[in-house]
């Protein structure tokens, strides 16, 4: 037995199990940021999304009433991968889409215990976000000093909100491999709490 | 040299003009086109035709009409404009000359 979720794919509803749902929304996501660089980047995924469903759609039966993974793996196999599309699109588009390894400071929430921002600057400094909180703590028994400046950084230094950010606030270069990476990690931490 | 990088390259123009030359019978919608690209094996995923269809459309060489569809919702049907019909006969005609060429220079 599986739990199925009801989707509206470019006009058509669909029935579809919850794991093919995640694997479909992971790959919208990618090729949403695939072509984030582009002028009418939401005109193109809304084209690409009534085309998915038009192939879902020939894939149903009497029978066969729900979108399972292999229909996705289908799908996503006739539509390309954003590394297909941009392969024959050449090289110059490729290299497009892949920023320099920006490294700035973000607060990090999932690693949160206040507001991040001890998380962030380990992450930005590469070191156990528990050092930096026993200094701060230390300081905030020092006459307040750690409370006054963890306030100060929690207004100035902005929370990583996006992928490209998390990925960004780690100092790795942004581009489709890592952004797949994270998004993956980020539905598996989903899925996970979706069972407890 | 990367030759499935030049491969690529040269799918690339090609397929940008075969796409305005099965807009020039008629008005197609996004699935005519690529039932036909297919047939001709000059694209590989089916994700390469939509971004290019944008770009034409955004360039002014193609317009597109909703129409009711019997199977499903609206179809978006592209056709040609006067400036994409412009531009397939310039490009018809450079197409000539560079199999032209290339025809010359390997049968030397």
């Amino acid at each position: 037995m599986k739990i199925t979720l009801s989707i509206n794919l470019g006009g058509y509803s669909f029935n579809i199990d919850e794991d093919a749902y995640a694997e479909l929304k992971r790959y919208l996501k990618n090729l949403e940021l695939h072509f984030a660089g582009e002028d009418s980047s939401s005109e193109i995924l809304s084209d690409i999304e009534s085309r998915m469903g038009e192939l879902f759609r020939a894939r149903l039966t009497s029978y066969k009433q729900v979108i399972t993974m292999d229909d996705v793996r289908y799908a996503i196999s006739v539509l390309g991968t954003p590394e297909d599309i941009s392969d024959n699109e050449g090289a110059s588009a490729r290299e497009k889409f892949s920023s320099r390894g920006y490294h700035r400071m973000y607060r990090d929430p999932d690693q949160r215990i206040i507001g991040g921002v001890c998380a962030g600057m380990g992450a930005y400094w590469r070191i156990e976000p528990w050092l930096v909180r026993i200094i701060f703590f230390i300081l905030a028994m020092m006459g307040g000093l750690g409370i006054l400046l963890y306030l100060i950084l929690w207004v100035v230094i902005p929370e990583a909100k996006t992928t490209a950010q998390k990925i960004e606030m780690k100092g790795e270069p942004v581009n489709i491999h890592n952004i797949k990476d994270s998004v993956k990690k980020e539905f598996d931490t989903v899925t996970k709490k979706m069972k407890l | 040299m990367d030759l499935e990088n030049t491969k690529a390259q040269m799918r690339k123009g090609i397929l940008e003009y075969c796409i305005l030359s099965v807009l020039s019978r008629n008005s197609c919608y996004a699935s005519d086109i690529i039932r036909e690209l297919k047939e001709a094996k000059v694209i590989v995923v089916e994700g390469t035709l939509y971004p290019l269809l944008t770009r034409q459309k955004n360039a002014g060489l193609l317009s597109y009409r909703w129409e009711e569809s019997q199977q499903g919702p609206p179809r978006k049907y592209y056709e040609l404009t006067a400036e994409g019909r412009e531009y397939l006969t310039d490009l018809d005609r450079s197409w000539d000359e560079l199999v032209e060429s290339v025809n010359l220079i390997r049968t030397r």
